[in-house]
């Protein structure tokens, strides 16, 4: 069935992510890795190079934890233990980004110990003021310079726009297929949603448009949709891999709408065209559904809230990553704010390793069959 | 000879800290304007409009050598604040949980507003935006770029340096509209030179321990740099470190040592153990001292008052919460070729993520470059839930063997 293959084509986007960067680069092109969504890979994209979202893995840390301490993100100390592994030494750029307190010591740590050349850092301001719009314009200004630099390649501004407009493609076409999940049951599990949103951080643009588009045009014809299930929210900061929600959709739950970086933040707001590309994508970029690290990160909140009731959901799961401070700070006021819409909440920490989600299971197990009782 | 306290730091937190409360209190009764801030915010501004300044971090410091922290965090732990954050932030909100009857210093006056910065942590405004949500007070933030160079304060990127005094425009009309007074320039001109001549004798005071014996210990430093941090320009912090530097002066020319046969001599990094600061004298029985603490150190820098924002932003954005790891490496390097220093102290601290990455990698290339080496312990400066002290007595032991074996 071809629905079955399209679907397939983006889960293997993400399992041969490491051997389409080679593909690229035999081309004699490009790789530059970018570790938050406040990265303008539009910038990445306009000189040519392929822009890759660097994950880690659930495999463990054992290089890592030499270097790391094991009260840091376990999210980025898995990124680095990949990168110590040598996934990522393909790689001829690296950018990080001021988004939290981990990031600006971990880039210390990948230019001392990786063997990736050209580590780069953007400054993102925490808030969108007039004047946090200047400084984060002049910091995209500094990082195309330095692309332009490093890649030795001119960037101009007819592909800054073709790169805007194949970005916004894609964000409109992701989120017709977050629509899906809006029918009774989903025509889309969140498993497969999740590999739609996380593929599209590692694959050519325009490629992940062609798939996305061949879904939207075979999907009404779908016969094995998910089963009904518990219709659920979830909400974190970064989920760079499946197994949490596939663990939640085995026990029963329709995981119908999320709040991942990697998820719905990552594609909601557009840019607009109607300034000059540089200004258009760094005020994208300020003013977008916020992270927890942002000043007026109340707007995340009224995000959730809103696609709460948008999808119809039933019940939600909060999920905090362990060490990750700017969302354990958030995740008991958005608890409360969920629970005033009547939504029952179950609040999860977790630590980015097989061994740190496989405990989940009996409380997610546990929360549905509660949440199930009450319906 | 040897002597370990000081004179002048005697009955610190009763003639000080104690009163520092007191009179926050005090203020907040006569409704004087009174605001909570975070470290590395410039203080002066709000000591030029004669608004309270209220550090809640010190507040969780002394709530962890009263005893008083676990309980507190736990409070807060209740309310969905996971147990892995900074000990400082769970304590005070687990303060504004409770009841206020049984805190220590009566508990912290609600603030009429809040002001913060990104420039040590990110964590300071998230856990003020909980606070400003809980009290619904106002919340100003002074957004601080990441000094990722580890440039010096002469050699500052010159966008950082604009963003942040940028914002004093924004900062100033929020204190404005708060306070109801307008800001008097030469007000804060005065300020910022006695902030300077402060900072200035709290490093002569650091420089006198070069000195072998060394005249002043960690936990009289931690004391200390009381000043610094709550109320720098202001007329007592400067008296109080007339009195210090003078005592010190002394007992380096009487040759008086808080170690009479210094065996180590010890750089200690990032913040003590509040809950325990009587390690610094099991060091001491062990022929060690500590002959400075980056902590002390990280505060140095002067201010020119004629551009007060600007030396304000060139003295915070290079703190080393704020800049990139090798800021603090260079600064490490420094104090041991200057000090004197035989092994260095690297603590960790659970809840903090800057204090806690990259301490591989200054024990990494301190040793290359000088042969010195570091001992890494994992510790929280105000949760002692997770302290084991037999295994950190026992780490510094044998760190201390390694050290004698070398030499």
């Amino acid at each position: 069935m071809i629905i079955m293959e399209v679907l397939q084509a983006f889960r293997n986007c993400l399992l041969s992510r490491h051997d389409v960067a080679r593909g690229w680069k035999s081309q004699g092109r490009r790789v530059i890795g970018w570790t938050c969504t406040y990265t303008p890979e539009e910038v990445i994209y306009a000189a040519d190079a392929l822009p890759v979202m660097v994950f880690g893995d659930l495999s463990g840390m054992k290089f890592a934890d030499a270097y790391l301490p094991s009260n840091s993100c376990s999210f980025a100390r898995s990124c680095f233990n990949a990168a110590l592994r040598g996934d990522y030494d393909y790689l001829d750029g690296f950018v990080e980004s001021n988004s939290c307190d981990n990031r600006g010591k971990i880039f210390d740590m990948w230019a001392h110990y990786t063997k990736i050349p050209n580590i780069y850092f953007i400054n993102t301001p925490h808030t969108n003021t007039e004047k946090a719009h200047q400084f984060f314009y002049e910091e995209v200004v500094k990082f195309k310079e330095w692309l332009q630099t490093t890649l030795n390649i001119s960037i101009s501004d007819q592909s800054l726009r073709k790169a805007i407009e194949v970005y916004n493609t894609n964000r409109l076409l992701l989120k017709k297929v977050y629509d899906l999940r809006m029918k009774h049951p989903p025509l889309i599990s969140g498993t497969e949603a999740l590999e739609i949103s996380l593929s599209s951080t590692v694959t050519p643009k325009e490629e992940h448009n062609k798939l996305l588009n061949r879904l939207l045009n075979e999907i009404s014809n779908r016969s094995d949709t998910p089963r009904q299930g518990v219709r659920l929210l979830v909400t974190g900061s970064v989920m760079d891999n499946t197994e949490l929600i596939k663990i939640i959709e085995e026990v029963g739950g329709n995981v119908v709408a999320d709040d991942w970086c990697t998820g719905s933040r990552y594609f909601w707001n557009l840019v607009d065209l109607g300034s000059e590309p540089l200004r258009a994508i760094a005020s994208r970029y300020l003013d977008k559904i916020p992270s927890s690290f942002m000043y007026h990160h109340e707007e995340r909140f009224k995000h959730v809230v809103e696609i709460a009731k948008r999808y119809d959901v039933e019940a939600a799961i909060v999920f905090v990553l362990k060490f990750c401070d700017t969302h354990m700070f958030d995740a008991p006021l958005l608890r409360d704010e969920l629970k005033a819409l009547g939504l029952p909440v179950l609040y999860l920490e977790w630590e980015h390793s097989m061994s740190g989600i496989a405990g989940l299971k009996t409380r997610i197990e546990a929360f549905l069959e509660m949440v199930g009782g009450v319906k | 000879m040897s002597q370990r306290g000081l004179q002048s730091t005697r009955g610190f937190h009763r003639n000080y800290i104690k009163k520092y409360y007191e009179d926050a209190h005090k203020a907040k009764a006569e409704k004087k304007p009174l605001a909570w801030v975070t470290s590395t915010f410039p203080i002066e501004t709000l000591l030029a409009m004669d608004i309270v300044p209220i550090w809640p971090e010190n507040y969780a410091s002394v709530c962890a050598a009263r005893q008083a922290s676990v309980e507190l965090c736990e409070r807060a732990e209740r309310e969905g604040f996971s147990r892995d954050l900074c000990s400082y932030s769970r304590c005070v909100l687990g303060s504004m949980f409770g009841g206020e009857k049984d805190l220590p210093e009566g508990g912290l006056p609600k603030p009429d507003f809040l002001v913060t910065t990104t420039c040590a942590c990110d964590t300071h405004l998230k856990w003020f935006q909980v606070a400003s949500r809980l009290y619904k007070a106002p919340l100003f933030l002074l957004d601080v770029p990441y000094n990722i160079s580890g440039a010096d304060s002469l050699n500052l990127e010159k966008a950082h340096v604009d963003f942040y005094v940028s914002q004093s425009e924004e900062l100033f009309s929020f204190l404005e509209e708060q306070t109801g007074t307008r800001l008097d320039n030469k007000r804060l001109r005065e300020v910022v030179a006695l902030s300077n001549q402060t900072s200035q004798l709290w490093m002569e005071i650091q420089d006198y321990r070069r000195t072998i014996p060394c005249p002043m210990d960690a936990r009289d430093a931690f004391s200390a740099v009381f000043f610094m941090l709550c109320i720098p320009g202001t007329h007592v912090a400067l008296e109080f470190y007339t009195i210090l530097r003078d005592e010190i002066r002394e007992r380096v020319k009487n040759k008086v040592g808080v170690v009479e046969n210094e065996k180590y001599r010890l750089i200690w990094d990032n913040l003590p153990l509040w809950f325990n600061l009587k390690i610094f004298e099991y060091l001491n029985s062990l022929g060690a001292v500590v002959v400075a603490e980056t902590f002390s150190h990280v505060w140095a820098g002067s201010l020119d008052p004629s551009k007060p924002l600007e030396s304000l932003a060139r003295k915070y954005l290079v703190n080393f919460a704020n800049s990139s790891v090798k800021r603090k490496i260079d600064m490490i390097l420094n104090l041991a070729k200057d000090f004197n220093v035989n092994g260095i102290i690297l603590p960790t601290n659970w809840g903090c993520r800057m204090m806690s990455i990259g301490e591989t990698l200054v024990r990494d290339i301190v040793y290359k470059k000088l042969g010195i080496s570091s001992l890494i312990i994992d510790v929280d400066s105000s949760d002692w839930r997770n302290y084991n002290e037999a295994q950190i007595k026992d780490r510094f032991e044998t760190f201390f063997e390694t050290l004698t074996r070398k030499q």
